[in-house]
């Protein structure tokens, strides 16, 4: 295994300024607080003590609680520049790698070896805080930084649109060729039967010895006149000294026509108008952030109309990252309910005023509350509230900082934590201070110390935490925080009429979505304690397996507690998440949630963003460690789903047999709603070759798909299994660093911006700043892109067709001598000028519905998905009207100009007549076409239809005019062509009769499909009555969620080995320490117990404690 | 220094007065909020529009037929009859040899009004691609006699320029064509026809002139005549001297190329004098061919046609009955949608 080396070589002498682009492997750099970590860095000291420092992971791997990091204690004490730059280590570690959680190393310095690991090291993302400064030493910069490896590669991305447009040209390539090919046939037994005698007339170049090679020749001649069916550039174009005068754009035409418009370049510019129309949206404009929705990619519009699966991220993109102290429930009195009925997730506009908490001076002014009733509890002296929140500022693992008097600030290593200290500051019990001994809290005014006896730390078995403090009187109280399931059990039984009450409340949080926690005391005898606390140092100090044992005796005295309460903490969602969610449910879209975070939380976020739902027949939860247990739950998943179809189907008589062969496709067709609950490890095996189509099946036959603790690229996987699989389009959505690779991966990318971190935004196709924007990136702008590409593209073929395939139906007329029946101009213009900007104008403005109307029938965005306003069977309607339109073109005009005179006389049926005639009514049918086609006539396209309809004209009579043929007689010899033809009755009656055959057909054919086969466009286009009967059925899904619901609110961002380290005392500076208080405890082994406990929790054990959960 | 300085505060200040608020604009056209109208396929809209169109296109079509029906045509198809000249002129080198022939025909109505001699070519085709093109317009068009590119195979005949040059020229219609009419069963009388006003204005006096000299034969000098020609240019017509060189109107008439391979030419029109002041009257009449024209080498056809015309022109029955039917192929339509429609409301 290749290593690395690195060596801290630059000569610092003093901190310089450098942007991220500099920092180069072996430099040292500073940091400070919450800046982000720019290099994968060697943590070498920090402003903490001990060389700790705490850093934020959400944009790497999305979870939202603080972690710690320690410079290895030789390094830590280089706080200083002029120590720094002594420092002349060499690291010797393992290649770049994608693996976040892992990394080896070892430092030579000073002749002596230290060993390195992930606790050391700080990736590239993370943002530093709680942290004045640090000093790291760079390991990998730039792209070799861990987080960079997880990006993925970035991949060009086409549309769906583009890729069936590649195998239609090559169709239309196959038919343009196979009209060439019949049309060299003609000519070959033209030249044979009647060009050889014709020859008086029009002998053969010298080139062509038979009429075998003039066919040879009209093949290529009349792949150049009809190669305006296909519908890029791609132009032959033959140059003088080609192989003989006989081809087309011989010397002849000084002014080689170029008359394809080139297709790709319309439809940039159309989706070039759509991504204009996405960044000037005023609905899409983020008042706070001041930024407006940008699409950063001009060529992924019309797919925006066409997603099916949404992949999203949670913290930062469905969440805030905010915790919310929102509700609390009191012995048996629930507070926090709004008096209004409109909800807690009312606009702040609408509420009455929140709290005035000036009474207290180190009140926290950003905390609000707007339940009067529990302050007047507290100012009342209710004991209940009181001890309640003695709880809240007791029972944590928060340290505190008083920079100046009065002026707190909590580091808090989850947010919750943080919310809940912070609430209980706000209502009087101010937690203050701690020492490794003592906690000083002011209570209501009073300052009290209690002394600190034990902090029974949190983990994920036990869900809660407990502090056991004796307050001044000497009384030695146990105060417990912790998940409901948990600590229901263990509470006296006395408090059995209380526990119902409570459980009510909960119950009520738990639906709204709140993150709940049940708080409890019990008080403990004096001996009681003396004889539990030597027991406990027993346990600690075991050498085998010592967490067992510590579990049992922590066990042992949260026992028989008495009920205080509970909190609701709202894990505050962006603005409009679950009606977007909501709406794009309805529209048929799936949503994945992939998040980095606990599952426990991401389970809450489903809950409350309403993907998950109390109605859900059930919840499956995957989280087993091996492939058989993995492959065990998913094929549980999949019979239970199975047998509830079946036994639906069974209860109605009829019904036909279900054949269990074709697995998928009953599946797909499954009754009831299904939520599948995956982990990061249990979906490292199911993404495995033999493994992921099992996988797919079940988790599309869910409704909805959380996967949870999935690292960044395994987001990617995922994205890439159902783009893989499904052939749908998918779209990624995300806002941190960790988003990257499946934003690059899926077939849209949307970041979400205004946040800290600007990496997804790079990487994405899409971004703006609240994930409520996402509905209408897709139901307006997605869906109009959508219908507007496909309706150009319709038209855009129609008309190339109608067009050129009058060339093939006058080959034989001609002798298939590759001669167009337009002008040379008209075959230049027509394309470039005559037809171009109307269709532009339609494919850029056009619509079919008002907006509102598709946000309020989402079902509306189903064509899009279905791909049915532009596939292969419309492609060949629109060929089949283009062709239809040309015969027409082409035989009314020779049918009456077969045998006709002009009024005065003179010939009718000549070429030039003939061309004028045929170009104008194509030029008219066309026009009327497009006016068809438009449904949406603003200004620009009357202007442009008008406008083109003008210019031809105005063109036309230029061209044939006297001026420009005295000018250059052989460019323009169709002189005087145009008054003499359309002065005739006979032309224009040609003209009109071909317009009415060629229009009426197809008013005939929309009529019909609208009266017998109306569409949902059609209909909302038309009808009011469904309007009314739709909205019903919105308003009741908004009330869907708000029903009692049995399942546990308990998430909580946290991990264990805080407590221990509080008690240490190794994160508290000396300066505010009673250093008399401060005995050394044990040993440093809080760091490893912290580190071990970190991988064992993402490691084996949650698999047995999630159960509690549903299931 | 300070000027500098200046500046770039000026620019500064521009840039932060520029973008205040990165709020888009609230204009209709970028919230694509454009008035507009919104057009909708309503059942009352497209009956009226099938009806109306329908009736129009039924009475359109009646008129086109009712004046068709007026019109009258005779067309004498001689390249049967003149049998022997046309073997004569398969032979190229018998080219200066005479050959005529005379066809007797009747018309059994008197012609009324003004009545026009066509010539009318089967399979011969003035459409062809290098056909088409082997023409000087400059040459035409009387700036440079001497001008013959794209004339090719017909540019230059022994390195001198062919004036008019080209397949197209090269392959005019020499044929001569006289009528009379047999007044009495004695007496034949030369129609009197007009061999000039056949051709458009724009042709005779804008796409074609001659050469600026005093006398043609002079600007045609250094040129030759078509191979195919008997005469040259600037002698097509005997009796009119200007009716001469590229402005011969049998010329433009030529040179402007039929769209199809079935084509007729308009070749005389009748000159209303004498006994012919209202037409053609019935009785028999001949035609006088001098043939030097071959078709029958390459299976074409020659014919003369005689013609009146009505306001559309000479069309055929075509338009009228492609009108008709549209409109009662429209008026179907109509009634079948209302059927659909009137099922389909009931059923709502």
């Amino acid at each position: 295994m290749p290593l690395m080396i690195i060596s801290a070589t630059r000569v610092i002498t003093s901190l310089q300024q450098e942007p991220w682009m500099n920092v180069c492997v072996g430099d040292i750099i500073k940091l400070e607080n919450n800046q982000f970590v720019a290099a994968d860095l060697l943590l070498l000291s920090s402003s903490e003590p001990h060389g700790l420092c705490y850093i934020e992971t959400a944009e790497l791997d999305g979870e939202t609680n603080m972690k710690v990091r320690q410079a290895i204690p030789v390094t830590s004490e280089l706080g200083h520049i002029s120590k720094l730059a002594k420092f002349d280590g060499e690291v010797i570690c393992e290649p770049p790698n994608n693996k976040l959680d892992k990394f080896s190393g070892t430092l030579y310095w000073k002749d002596s070896k230290f060993a390195l690991s992930n606790q050391n090291m700080l990736l590239r993302g993370c943002v530093l805080r709680n942290t004045e400064w640090c000093f790291g030493l760079v390991i990998f910069a730039g792209p070799d930084t861990k987080l960079m490896q997880n990006s993925g590669r970035t991949k060009f991305k086409r549309t769906s649109i583009d890729r069936l447009m590649n195998t239609l040209v090559l169709w239309i390539f196959g038919f343009l060729v196979c009209m060439g090919v019949i049309l060299a046939i003609g000519n070959a037994i033209w030249e044979h039967e009647v060009g050889t005698h014709f020859q008086v007339y029009l002998p053969w170049d010298e080139a062509v010895d038979s009429a075998f090679f003039s066919g040879f020749l009209s093949f290529w001649s009349y792949i150049i006149i009809l190669n305006t069916v296909v519908p890029i550039s791609l132009y032959v174009r033959w140059r003088e000294g080609g192989p003989s005068a006989r081809l087309r754009w011989g010397p002849q035409y000084p002014g080689v026509p170029q008359p394809d418009l080139p297709l790709p370049c319309s439809v940039e510019v159309i989706r070039l108008g759509h991504s204009y129309f996405i960044n000037w949206d005023k609905k899409m404009f983020c008042v706070k952030r001041q930024t407006p929705a940008e699409a950063r990619t001009t060529t992924l519009n019309e797919e925006l109309g066409q997603v099916e699966y949404i992949f999203s991220d949670k913290t930062g993109t469905l969440t805030q990252n905010i915790m919310v102290f929102n509700k609390c429930s009191i012995h048996g009195h629930s507070y926090g309910d709004m008096f209004d009925l409109l909800g807690h997730k009312a606009e702040l506009g609408e509420r009455p005023e929140p709290i005035d908490f000036s009474f207290n001076p180190l009140a926290d002014n950003k905390f609000v509350f707007w339940d009067p009733s529990l302050l007047e509890a507290v100012k009342t002296g209710d004991p209940h509230t009181h001890e309640f929140f003695r709880l809240l500022s007791l029972c944590h693992t928060v340290m505190s900082e008083e920079k100046d008097e009065g002026e707190l600030y909590y580091k808090a290593q989850s947010p919750d934590e943080g919310a809940l200290v912070t609430a209980a500051r706000n209502f009087g019990f101010v937690f203050r201070s701690r020492t490794p001994k003592t906690i000083t809290v002011q209570e209501l005014g009073s300052a009290i110390t209690y002394q600190l006896l034990a902090i029974l730390d949190f983990n994920n078995i036990r869900k809660r935490m407990s502090v056991i403090v004796r307050n001044p009187e000497g009384k030695i109280r146990l105060y417990c925080k912790g998940a409901d399931t948990i600590l229901l059990d263990r509470l006296h039984p006395s408090t059995h009429e209380l526990l119902s009450a409570t459980t009510d409340h909960l119950n009520e949080y738990a639906g709204e979505g709140l993150r709940t926690l049940v708080l409890a005391y019990k008080d403990l005898d004096e001996e009681y304690y003396e004889e539990w606390a030597v027991r406990r140092l027993q346990a600690s100090l075991a050498q085998d397996s010592r967490e067992d044992r510590l579990a049992s005796v922590y066990e042992e005295v949260e026992n028989d507690m008495m009920l205080l309460g509970a909190t609701a903490i709202e894990d505050k969602l962006q603005q409009g998440v679950p009606e977007t969610i909501a709406l794009l449910t309805l529209a048929n879209i799936k949503i994945w949630v992939l998040t980095g975070d606990k599952q426990e939380t991401a389970v809450n976020i489903g809950y409350s963003c309403k993907m998950l739902t109390d109605d859900m027949t059930e919840v499956f939860i995957v989280t087993g460690h091996t492939v058989l247990e993995v492959r065990e739950e998913l094929r549980k998943a999949r019979e239970k789903m199975l047998d509830a179809s079946r036994t639906v189907v069974n209860g109605f008589p009829c019904q036909e047999q279900l054949s269990t062969s074709k697995l998928t496709s009953v599946l797909e067709a499954v009754a009831g709603e299904y939520a599948l609950v995956i982990n990061g490890h249990s979906l490292a095996h199911a993404l495995e070759a033999d493994m992921e189509l099992e996988f797919l099946e079940t988790a599309c036959a869910c409704k909805a798909v959380i996967c949870c603790r999935v690292t960044p690229l395994q987001k990617a996987q995922v994205v890439e299994l159902v783009k893989k699989y499904k052939k749908a389009v998918t779209l990624a959505i995300g806002d941190g660093a960790n988003d990257v690779s499946m934003i690059k991966t899926a077939h849209i990318g949307v970041g979400i911006s205004g946040q800290e971190g600007i990496q997804a935004v790079l990487a994405s196709d899409y971004a703006f700043s609240q994930f409520k924007f996402l509905q209408r990136l897709l139901l307006v702008h997605g869906r109009w892109s959508y219908l507007r590409m496909c309706k150009f593209l319709c038209y855009f073929f129609y008309k190339n067709f109608a067009f050129t395939m009058v060339h093939f139906w006058f080959g034989f007329f001609c002798g298939f001598s590759a001669q167009t029946v337009y002008d040379q101009y008209f075959i230049t213009l027509y394309n470039i000028v005559y037809t171009s900007l109307p269709v532009l104008a339609m494919g850029v403005f056009d619509q079919d519905v008002p907006e509102q109307r598709s946000m309020e029938y989402p079902k509306l965005y189903e064509p899009g998905q279905l791909n049915l306003l532009f596939n292969k069977r419309e492609f060949f309607i629109c060929i089949a009207q283009g062709i239809y339109t040309s015969v027409l073109m082409f035989f009314i005009p020779y049918g009456v100009f077969a045998e006709a005179t002009r009024d005065d006389g003179t010939q009718l049926a000549d070429y030039q007549s003939f061309a004028v005639t045929v170009a104008t009514s194509l030029v008219i049918v066309v026009s009327v076409q497009i006016g068809l086609d438009t449904g949406y006539w603003t200004a620009i396209n009357h202007f442009f239809i008008w406008g083109s309809l003008a210019v031809y004209f105005a063109i036309l009579f230029a061209m044939h005019s006297n001026g420009l043929f005295d000018m250059f007689p052989n460019q323009f010899c169709f002189v005087g062509n145009a008054q003499n033809t359309l002065a005739q009755p006979a032309v224009w009656l040609t003209i009109v009769l071909t317009t009415v055959v060629c229009i009426l057909p197809v008013v005939a054919f929309r009529f019909l499909k609208l009266s017998l086969k109306p569409d949902l466009s059609d209909t909302v286009r038309y009808t009011q009555l469904v309007r009314k009967k739709q909205k019903a059925q919105h308003r009741c899904l908004r009330r869907v969620g708000r029903t009692g619901s049995r399942r546990s609110g308990y998430a909580f961002s946290h991990q264990e080995g805080f407590g221990e380290l509080i008690m240490s005392g190794k994160n508290m500076r000396l300066s505010s320490l009673a250093l008399s208080g401060f005995t050394t405890r044990s040993s440093s082994s809080w760091i490893e117990s912290l580190r071990r406990k970190k991988s064992d929790s993402a490691g084996s054990p949650s698999g047995t404690s999630d159960k509690p959960l549903k299931g | 220094m300070e000027l500098a300085y200046r500046t770039k505060r000026t620019a500064m200040q521009k840039t932060s007065q520029s973008s205040p608020s990165r709020r888009p604009d609230n204009t209709a056209y970028k919230q694509q909020q454009l008035p507009a109208c919104r057009v909708q396929l309503t059942a009352s809209r497209v009956l009226l529009c099938f009806f109306a169109t329908g009736l129009s296109c039924l009475a359109m079509g009646i008129v086109l037929l009712l004046s068709a029906k007026g019109i009258q045509e005779v067309e004498i198809n001689y390249t049967e009859t003149c049998a022997d000249c046309a073997a004569l002129r398969e032979n190229a080198d018998n080219f200066d040899k005479e050959c005529s022939c005379s066809i007797p025909f009747n018309i059994p109505q008197a012609m009324q009004g003004d009545v026009y001699m066509f010539y009318k070519l089967y399979g011969f085709y003035q459409n062809l691609y290098q056909y088409v093109l082997s023409r000087s317009n400059i040459q035409l068009v009387g700036t440079d006699v001497k001008h013959t590119d794209g004339c090719d195979p017909f540019a230059t005949l022994n390195g001198t320029p062919i004036a008019p040059c080209g397949a197209i020229a090269n392959s005019m219609f020499n044929d001569t064509i006289i009528l009379s009419y047999n007044f009495n069963s004695s007496e034949d009388i030369k129609v009197p026809m007009l061999n000039q006003g056949i051709a458009w204005w724009t042709d005779k006096y804008v796409k074609f002139q001659n050469p600026s000299f005093n006398d043609l034969p002079s600007a045609f000098e250094g040129t030759v005549k078509p191979p195919s020609w008997s005469q040259p240019a600037y002698e097509l017509d005997a009796d009119t001297p200007e009716n001469n060189g590229f402005t011969n109107d049998a010329f433009i008439v030529w040179m402007r190329t039929a769209a199809f391979p079935t084509f007729k030419k308009l070749y005389r029109r009748l000159h209303r004098t004498q006994h012919f002041t209202e037409g053609l009257p019935a009785g028999s009449y001949s035609l006088h061919i001098t043939y030097n024209f071959p078709v029958t080498k390459f299976h074409g056809e020659k014919s003369v046609v005689l013609s009146t015309l009505t306001w559309s022109g000479g069309s055929s029955l075509f338009l009228g009955l492609a009108y008709t039917v549209t409109g009662a192929v429209t008026w179907l339509a109509f009634f079948s949608m209302m059927a659909v429609y009137v099922t389909m409301e009931k059923r709502i």
